[in-house]
């Protein structure tokens, strides 16, 4: 075992360059054994590549990488050297059982290192303790549910017994029980004596675990704080810049609600799937609504559903328009009745990563761009590209680079703009804000309640529940395939919601979720 | 635990249902059309003349498993090079041993498949246009080495043709090679081989050696395709340069038809050989009705539409077994 206090990690004026971006400028780094690390930033403040760049998937351009003593050059002496990663994107071989997933990349050509019922058992053991129920470890990994996939993708590093355990926004799919016995299976770690270094921008869940922070902006290290330090203000002050430092408070200025105008979104007796309880939704304009629940509610079904992408058993939802009240059946439909689907599956249904960032803006636009002869006006499409992304402060190099270039978050930030470039009466987000920074949220969340105030309605799914407190008009909370409450005014904080989301009707049971592991 | 045993086949193996469900159907109109096959020496001749085009598909599966949709369609031309080197080279310079043949052959196949492999990876070309350039210098290469079929095969090897017995020399090569196979698939070579195809970044990052993987797979479909180039020879008794496309387009549609994906990730020796041998029991069966003169035009459109008709009935249980 790695001695205490040891320094098992140290990066020495690492830079990094994508093409025209800087992602990293001469960064020195390094942790020790026993220590929870943290590593923070706002989006494409270059931790996802100092990830990469320490797990050997990318070379430093210039600088120096030294994991325990040695300089690993590719992800393979990386191992060697006794570092494991969970990377940000969920890799998983779908065509594959869960045990070959769990255990890539363990054995040499010739020869298991260990036998296979020493593998099943170890392993049947952590995703029974990960999932919180019995795994069938033979099960095809393409048919789960993409929270069991980002276990999958944990577990594979832990069983590794690593000394160093990089975790680069690892938890994004995991709901708040999950995470607990996520930052459970991290204390073990520790205190077996590993270096657990944690790249993320989801503060709150840091101020817990975390015993030391570094914290990254532009590239560049701009500080070191120690427990005691870290705290919300503390690091967000240190993340931003400052021409941006804002109140950690989201209040937005509302303007005041008009009298009843009839709904732009109406469903009545709908059912997600045949068998599952009916329930009414509908959303006026100027309406922010907020949708939440617990993995695997229906939630994220609803939210396809109204934005066309998939059909309910029955009842299928209405939008008024001027010309009338039309029935949204099909993605066809929501284009033509102006609902456009933002989704925090970047990779899955969001960018084209083999074309440019224009492109990726652009593509839901180009028919409101076109001359009387149907050819496009690259002018006037140009001119909406550029307006985007000021509006949304996206850094990007130049618009012909591929979308690749460009961090998570700011490729999320295209997303949006593509949305919004369609110039839509109804948007629907389904977790946009999943590996989005602050600075960033508070950009989207003004922007949409600009929206609104406009006219427009927003419907705005998502898991963490601290979004939706000073910014959603009402949140409806969906246990069971229904929604099992609809919480505005008084009754939306953030109790109530978590309340509802375990199906409680009133917040008195949930003191257990907010318990602090890290003690 | 039993049911959950069951899916889970289902789902590892579920793809082999159509190419199964075929080959009974095909056995029974073969033996209806054409009861011949089913005594000793027709199926003595049938292992002779279905060997090849086995031993070709069975060359592609690892190379398509491994994934990036590396088709290799120069199996075919290559094949055909072993066959007209062992020919025009080895048996006019009088290596005529054994040894001397089936080491040539799967020393050529693996070397040029190898080959093959560096340029994929080093080069970073796609795998098709490389094995594209691959089939049309190799065509070109075995018309220069022989410009037309003829010579002779060792001695030892003229018999082979004649399959007397199911028990000959080519039973014993294609059997060898399904025991090389099954090494293979207890080796964990083949387990990074499927993770690569299903997701090579994803072996990458996790510490997949995944270069040398890509290597392993070319070399081993190089020594299935110099085997199926022995057996070749043994069947037309000599050399010929104008096969090869031939081969290439069966192989690779007895792949498809044997349940692999061409995207990688998913594949065996066992989907493949049933896939070969449904393309060989449909020639068979059209050889009994009498179309004459457009007798290859009659097999090629049958191919045509057995594939697609194949590929729909995957579709459809894909789709019911995702919904269940």
């Amino acid at each position: 075992m790695t001695p205490q206090n040891e320094i098992t990690i140290r990066l020495k004026g690492v830079s990094k360059s994508f093409g025209e971006t800087r992602a990293l400028r001469s960064v020195d780094f390094e942790a020790r054994a026993g220590e929870v690390h943290a590593i923070v930033g706002e989006n494409g403040s270059g931790k996802s590549t100092m990830a990469k760049i320490m797990s050997g998937v990318l070379l430093p351009d210039q600088g120096d990488v030294e994991i325990l003593g040695r300089r690993p050059r590719n992800p393979i002496e990386a191992c060697d050297a006794g570092l494991a990663t969970i990377f940000q994107e969920v890799l998983v071989a779908d065509e594959a059982s869960i045990l070959d997933n769990l255990y890539v990349g363990r054995d040499r050509l010739l020869g298991l290192k260990q036998s296979r019922a020493d593998r099943v058992g170890e392993a049947a053991a952590l995703m029974q303790r990960f999932a919180g129920e019995p795994v069938d470890l033979g099960a095809q990994v393409g048919s789960l549910p993409l929270s069991m996939k980002q276990w999958i993708v944990i577990a594979r590093a832990i069983l590794r017994r690593p000394k160093i355990l990089i975790l680069d926004e690892s938890s994004a799919a995991l709901d708040l029980a999950a995470t607990v016995r996520l930052h459970e299976a991290i204390n073990d770690l520790r205190n077996a004596g590993s270096t657990i270094l944690i790249v993320t921008h989801r503060i709150a869940e840091l101020v817990r675990i975390a015993d030391r922070a570094t914290i990254l902006r532009d590239g560049e290290v701009v500080g070191m704080i120690g427990k005691q330090d870290i705290t919300e203000e503390n690091l967000l002050a240190m993340m931003t810049p400052a021409d941006r430092h804002v109140a950690v408070s989201k209040e937005v200025v509302r303007l005041p609600r008009k009298g009843a105008v009839p709904p732009v979104i109406q469903a009545d007796t709908l059912r997600l799937s045949a068998g599952s309880p009916d329930f009414s939704f509908s959303i006026e304009p100027g309406q922010i609504v907020g949708i939440t629940g617990l993995d695997g509610q229906g939630h994220d079904a609803f939210v396809r559903v109204l934005a066309g992408i998939a059909a309910p058993a029955s009842g299928m939802p209405k939008v008024r328009t001027p010309a009338g009240v039309e029935v949204l059946d099909c993605l066809a439909a929501a284009e033509k009745l102006g609902v456009a689907y933002v989704s925090g599956d970047r990779k899955r249904e969001g960018i084209f990563p083999d074309q440019s960032i224009f492109e990726n803006l652009a593509i839901g636009a180009y028919s409101q761009n076109l001359s009387s002869l149907g050819i496009i006006r690259r002018s006037s499409l140009g001119q909406m590209f550029q307006q985007e992304v000021s509006r949304f402060r996206i850094k990007i190099g130049r618009p012909s680079n591929k979308i690749t270039s460009l961090s998570g978050g700011n490729q999320q930030k295209i997303l949006i703009g593509r949305a919004f470039a369609r110039r839509p009466k109804v948007i629907v987000l389904n977790d946009p804000a999943r590996g989005v920074d602050l600075g960033t949220k508070r950009d989207l969340y003004a922007e949409l309640r600009l929206f609104a105030d406009q006219g427009g309605a927003v419907i705005y799914l998502s898991s963490e529940i601290e979004e939706f407190l000073g910014f959603a008009d009402r949140v409806d909370v969906f246990v069971g395939n229904t929604i099992f409450r609809s919480l505005k005014g008084n009754m939306l904080d953030e109790d109530e919601i978590l309340a509802a989301m375990f199906g409680q009707d009133r917040s008195q049971h949930v003191s257990f979720v907010a318990k602090d592991v890290a003690s | 635990m039993n049911r959950a045993a069951n899916r889970r086949v289902l789902a590892h193996y579920g793809y082999l249902a159509v190419p199964l469900g075929l080959f009974i159907v095909l056995t029974i109109l073969a033996a209806m059309r054409s009861p011949n096959l089913f005594t000793g020496t027709g199926l003595a001749g049938a292992v002779i003349v279905a060997a090849p085009l086995i031993l070709c598909t069975l060359a592609l599966t690892p190379i398509v498993m491994v994934g990036r949709g590396s088709v290799d369609l120069s199996i075919g031309p290559l094949m055909g090079f072993v066959n007209v080197t062992l020919v025009a080279w080895l048996t006019q310079g009088g290596f005529t041993h054994p040894l001397a043949i089936f080491a040539w052959a799967m020393g050529l196949g693996a070397a040029f498949q190898l080959l093959q492999a560096l340029v994929i990876l080093y080069v970073r070309v796609a795998p098709i246009i490389v094995s594209l350039s691959s089939y049309l210098v190799l065509t070109g290469v075995n018309l220069l080495i022989m410009p037309r079929a003829g010579g002779l095969a060792p001695d030892w090897m003229m018999a082979w043709g004649a399959g007397r017995s199911l028990l000959s020399p080519v039973t014993f090569v294609v059997i060898a090679a399904l025991l090389l196979w099954a090494v293979f698939w207890r080796s964990t070579l083949h387990g990074h081989v499927r993770l690569t195809g299903a997701d090579e970044r994803m072996a990458y990052t996790s510490g997949v050696a995944t270069e040398k993987v890509r290597i392993g797979a070319h070399l081993l479909g190089g020594v299935f395709a110099g085997l199926a180039a022995v057996c070749y020879t043994g069947l037309i008794a000599s050399g010929d340069p104008t096969q090869g496309a031939n081969y290439t387009l069966q192989a690779v549609t007895a792949l498809v038809l044997g349940g692999a994906s061409l995207s990688g990730g998913r594949g065996g020796a066992v989907g493949s050989v049933l896939g070969a041998l449904n393309m060989f029991l449909v020639a068979n069966l059209l050889a009994t009705f009498h179309f004459e003169m457009i007798s290859g035009a009659a097999t090629k459109l049958a191919f045509g539409l057995i594939l697609v008709v194949s590929l729909l009935a995957n579709a459809l249980t894909a789709n019911r077994m995702s919904t269940r």
